[in-house]
């Protein structure tokens, strides 16, 4: 669905995209991770026709995004960061004209955009000015734009960021929703691990302009070691007892290690034998942070968010 | 794409329709030109050069021309709000050519003219306009002036494309003022006294657009060969400021 290789984007002397290859398969949500000015917009803007490349080459949809621009721009649905709407006009105005750009008839896009207005639940709002709308209500009526013309590839560059956690997780559903039932292929770009880790089938992570590590969630966080587990004594001989039934030291009252050959059963029973009772007791999956971390030698300072 | 233009144009008709404080004062201000040029230098119409005509046919080419430099400045601001709220990517995003993209607002700008020249025509009845040489005159004053609107349009269009700030589209209109004045604005040729604004006149493309007007105004008779130049010089403007216009489309969205 998109092949990318080598691509190049230069502004003056910075490599804003540094020859940069992967491969996006039919029906897969594949997410660009990295913190910003990473060269994630650049590479949304080379493959949707917007900036030209200055080297490297890229198909999306099989048509090139120099030599095709057209059947590209035909093929995809591209949501930017900034929304794209004008205020002035109201949703069912903007989704008609859009229709209507795609070369729809008059009838078509109006039943197109009455469609569109109620799967991303604007109906109501759908003859008000868009400049009316809220944050959230203009991201879904901009998701509406880009869906006019039903594309098998979206395109979506930071679909949530400066959103509230209730019309982000709004936005997550859409986005799986439109991957699952319409099997829509979607390259998503994100500075948010855990919009990464939720959403994307694979992700790539880039830094500095270049691809650094790619995969799925489970295989990056693999590179970075497996489930650590971590427990608080009361005092320290206990923690000094229970550090070394698995072969590891205490620091003080707290133990941690990581499971590898152990369950967390065997952990468990294996402390109860030796009459331990530690306070507290957690196990933590490696994180996309420790992930970035260990790949790029930085620590991620990207956007937190906290979904609860 | 003749499609594409007329959407694009539809809406851009529809955006200046919804924010009417865009053209306005713009209307106001021509109609001021013309009410004070017509009282304050009526008397110069005496002199022999103007053979006999009358001072207001004689300025309201000034009215008018002044109006659709302000109003196109309009259709160059409205790119730029189009460009900072992120709908003029999308737009670039749809199969539409650059071409309709840009054609579009100019158009509907040349439309804002094309109303505007009316209202300033009917204000011009109103303060006793006759023409001598009837319909005709109306008719290609209204010609020369969407023609040299279309290219001014464009070129507000093309200088918004290149700045991408709102601020800088209008000074580039603004600079284009002193062309109103560095001509046949008040007076006949034969009436400017100095050289260096003699010259300025002859090169003022301007000055065809004013010469053109008049020729079709303020004579007994249609002088066709001004009105040609009058109208060659307006079709070229136009064609050279869609072209600058429909270039810079693509550029448009270039990292700051």
């Amino acid at each position: 669905m998109i092949e990318v290789e080598s691509l190049v984007k230069t502004y003056g002397e910075v490599a804003a995209v540094d020859e940069v290859s992967f491969s996006v398969r039919e029906g897969e949500i594949f997410a660009f991770l990295g913190p910003n000015g990473a060269g994630k917009s650049t590479t949304v803007q080379m493959l949707t026709t917007l900036v030209r490349p200055t080297a490297g080459r890229a198909e999306v949809n099989g048509f090139d995004v120099v030599k095709q621009e057209k059947d590209v721009r035909l093929s995809i649905g591209v949501a930017l960061q900034e929304t794209g709407i004008d205020k002035v006009l109201t949703g069912r105005e903007l989704l008609v004209l859009q229709g209507r750009l795609f070369k729809m008839s008059k009838e078509e896009a109006e039943k197109r955009a009455e469609e569109l207005l109620a799967i991303v639940s604007l109906t109501e709002a759908a003859d008000r000015r868009s400049g009316t709308y809220s944050g959230g209500m203009r991201r879904r009526l901009d998701l509406a734009l880009t869906l006019v013309h039903r594309p098998t590839v979206l395109f979506l560059d930071e679909p949530t960021t400066g959103l509230d956690p209730a019309s982000r997780i709004e936005i997550w559903n859409e986005v799986r929703r439109l991957n699952q039932e319409f099997g829509t292929t979607i390259f998503l770009t994100t500075q948010y691990l855990e919009e990464a880790d939720e959403l994307a089938d694979r992700i790539a992570i880039i830094n500095h302009g270049k691809i650094v590590s790619e995969g799925t969630a489970d295989e990056l966080k693999r590179l970075v070691g497996g489930e650590t587990i971590a427990m608080a004594f009361q005092d320290a001989t206990d923690a000094k007892r229970a550090a070394e039934r698995f072969g590891h030291e205490a620091e003080g009252t707290n133990v941690s290690f990581e499971l590898k050959q152990y369950t967390l059963m065997d952990v468990i029973r294996s402390l109860d034998e030796a009459g331990l009772q530690p306070e507290r007791l957690t196990v933590k999956q490696p994180s996309l942070d420790d992930v970035f971390l260990k790949v790029t030698g930085e620590s991620y300072e990207g956007g937190e968010i906290r979904v609860d | 794409m003749w499609t594409e233009t007329w959407l694009f144009t539809k809406r851009s008709l529809l955006t200046t329709i919804r924010n009417p404080f865009s053209f306005i004062p713009n209307l106001l201000i021509s109609v001021f030109f013309l009410l004070v040029y017509t009282s304050g230098l009526s008397s110069v119409a005496s002199l022999p050069q103007f053979e006999g005509s009358d001072y207001l046919n004689f300025i309201l080419p000034v009215s008018i021309v002044s109006g659709a430099v302000g109003g196109a400045g309009g259709t160059g601001q409205a790119l730029v709000r189009d460009i900072e709220s992120g709908y003029f990517a999308r737009l670039l995003l749809t199969p539409a050519t650059r071409t309709a993209i840009v054609l579009g607002p100019m158009i509907a700008g040349m439309l804002q003219l094309f109303v505007q020249t009316l209202l300033i025509f009917s204000v011009a009845f109103l303060l006793g306009l006759t023409i001598p040489v009837g319909a005709p005159g109306f008719f290609f004053t209204v010609l020369l002036a969407i023609g040299f609107g279309l290219g001014f349009a464009g070129y507000s269009v093309g200088v918004a494309l290149k700045t991408r700030n709102a601020q800088a589209a209008q000074a580039g209109t603004l600079l284009f003022f002193p062309l109103i004045f560095l001509s046949t604005t008040f007076v006949p040729k034969e009436l400017i006294e100095a050289e260096w604004l003699k010259v300025a006149a002859t090169f003022n493309p301007t000055t065809y657009i004013f010469e053109g007007m008049r020729a079709v105004l303020t004579q007994p008779e249609i002088d066709w060969g001004a009105l040609s130049a009058g109208l060659a010089v307006a079709g070229t403007m136009s064609l050279i400021m869609i072209v600058f216009a429909a270039t810079n489309a693509r550029g448009a969205l270039k990292q700051k």
